[in-house]
């Protein structure tokens, strides 16, 4: 149920100061008087607040203001205006731009480019005697997928393999040092599989390592 | 004075295998069950006292561990491996390295276990000089051998690739290659031989080398 109640335009007018009963038509004159009836009763007394209101509201603005945790936050997200100035000599200004951009262009050369797909696969240098090589298998509804060798000492939670969606394929690039390298991939913590798309050669245990040779050009599946 | 000297000597023949012995046992701790530590720092010690390395010991060590391979078969592996390292030290003595790096031992021992007798072996080793890398020709060699080339094919193969000058990596392609002529339907020995052809003429995989446009004789 709703307790307000709309008056007529004309009724609201006279309510408002601008116009007197006697310029309502007739027909709103009995709701024009239960109007002013009703604004009649109500307490037009002066509120007085307390002079303590003031004192609290503004103690608590400063409490708030005063909190160590607010003010760091404000000054992390604030926007503030700094001035730097600085004063040196224009050799030394080049000389830094160019160091970043040789620290730059290092970075980025370091960097794995495009990798081609298939069995172990090499890119390009990642450090002086080291080659990325990209590992690959496909393990349909495997949960976890690691390549284990003789270059992380044939630890299965040194290189795991990561899922490239929902297709089955899992892979792994790895800096390897130069040389020749024997691995295998592990699945689910417990099963050791050969790389298909290398060549294998007994392990001594009666199963097969497969084998990658990382040249200073290259790395290559022996 | 003598007598001094023939003290340090059996001093130093005492401490190398013992000291060889706790540093393995201390590194295949919690990688490999207990008996497998003791029974591989006990070979590792007697290696050690022949001047061998230990480290392929322990990565055999590490490698069964890791993959849950029975201890006993564990054992009998590196047993073998460290009879391998013995047998390669004397094909390359025999080779003329009297004092080989522990890599070279290694790769060598890898080509023994693939198949290459120590004759092989030896006369591989002294046909390998720079810029070829020893160790890693010699586990080539063992590719190819694993891959099915028959050793003596295989020393050839490798051999000839030097002698006709190939590069360091040519000797590395030489295992894809022949797995690219198997994937062709052909034998290992087949794709080895062919491969053989190629480079002994300069052309890799039995392909002339025909630049661009060269294929035609130019008319006059």
């Amino acid at each position: 149920m709703s307790m307000s109640k709309t008056y007529h335009p004309l009724v609201k007018g006279l309510l408002d100061g601008e116009r007197s009963l006697a310029d309502l038509p007739p027909e709103l004159r009995a709701e024009a008087e239960e109007a002013e009836r009703l604004l009649g009763a109500v307490d037009r007394t002066p509120v007085s607040l307390s002079p303590a209101l003031d004192a609290r509201v503004m103690a608590a603005v400063r409490r708030r203001a005063a909190s160590p945790v607010r003010r760091a936050w404000r000054r992390l997200v604030e926007p503030r205006e700094f001035e730097l100035r600085l004063r040196i000599r224009p050799w030394i200004a080049w000389g830094g731009a160019l160091a970043v951009a040789a620290a730059t262009a290092l970075v980025v050369l370091g960097r794995p480019s495009v990798i081609p797909a298939g069995g172990p696969t090499p890119t390009r240098v990642a450090a002086r005697d080291s080659i990325y090589v990209r590992f690959v298998l496909y393990a349909p509804g495997a949960k976890r997928v690691a390549v284990a060798g003789t270059f992380n000492q044939w630890d299965q939670n040194a290189a795991p393999l990561v899922p490239a969606g929902t297709s089955g394929i899992w892979t792994t690039t790895l800096a390897l040092p130069v040389g020749q390298h024997q691995y295998a991939f592990v699945v689910d913590g417990e099963r050791w599989v050969a790389d298909p798309g290398a060549p294998a050669v007994d392990d001594g245990f009666g199963r097969r390592n497969s084998v990658v040779a990382v040249t200073a050009h290259a790395g290559r599946a022996l | 004075m003598k007598h001094a000297a023939l003290v340090l000597l059996l001093v130093t023949a005492i401490a190398v295998p013992l000291g060889a012995q706790s540093d393995v046992a201390a590194r295949l701790a919690g990688r490999v069950p207990p008996e497998v530590a003791r029974a591989v720092a006990e070979i590792a010690a007697g290696v050690a006292a022949r001047g061998l390395p230990v480290e392929p010991l322990v990565q055999k060590a590490v490698e069964g561990g890791a993959k849950g391979v029975p201890s006993d078969r564990v054992i009998a592996a590196v047993r073998a491996l460290a009879a391998r390292l013995d047998e390669a030290a004397g094909a390359l003595r025999a080779a003329g390295l009297s004092n080989p790096d522990a890599d070279l031992v290694d790769g060598t021992a890898y080509a023994l276990s693939q198949g290459l007798s120590a004759a092989q072996v030896r006369d591989l080793a002294r046909a390998i000089h720079a810029p070829y890398d020893a160790a890693t020709t010699l586990r080539v060699a063992a590719t190819l051998s694993a891959l099915g080339v028959p050793p003596e094919q295989t020393v050839q193969l490798v051999e000839g690739v030097i002698q006709a000058g190939g590069t360091p990596d040519d000797v590395l392609d030489l295992p894809s290659e022949v797995e690219a002529g198997m994937a062709h339907g052909r034998s290992a020995a087949q794709a080895a031989q062919g491969l053989g052809r190629g480079h002994a003429t300069g052309t890799p995989g039995g392909r002339p080398l025909v630049p661009p446009g060269q294929a035609k004789k130019h008319k006059p």
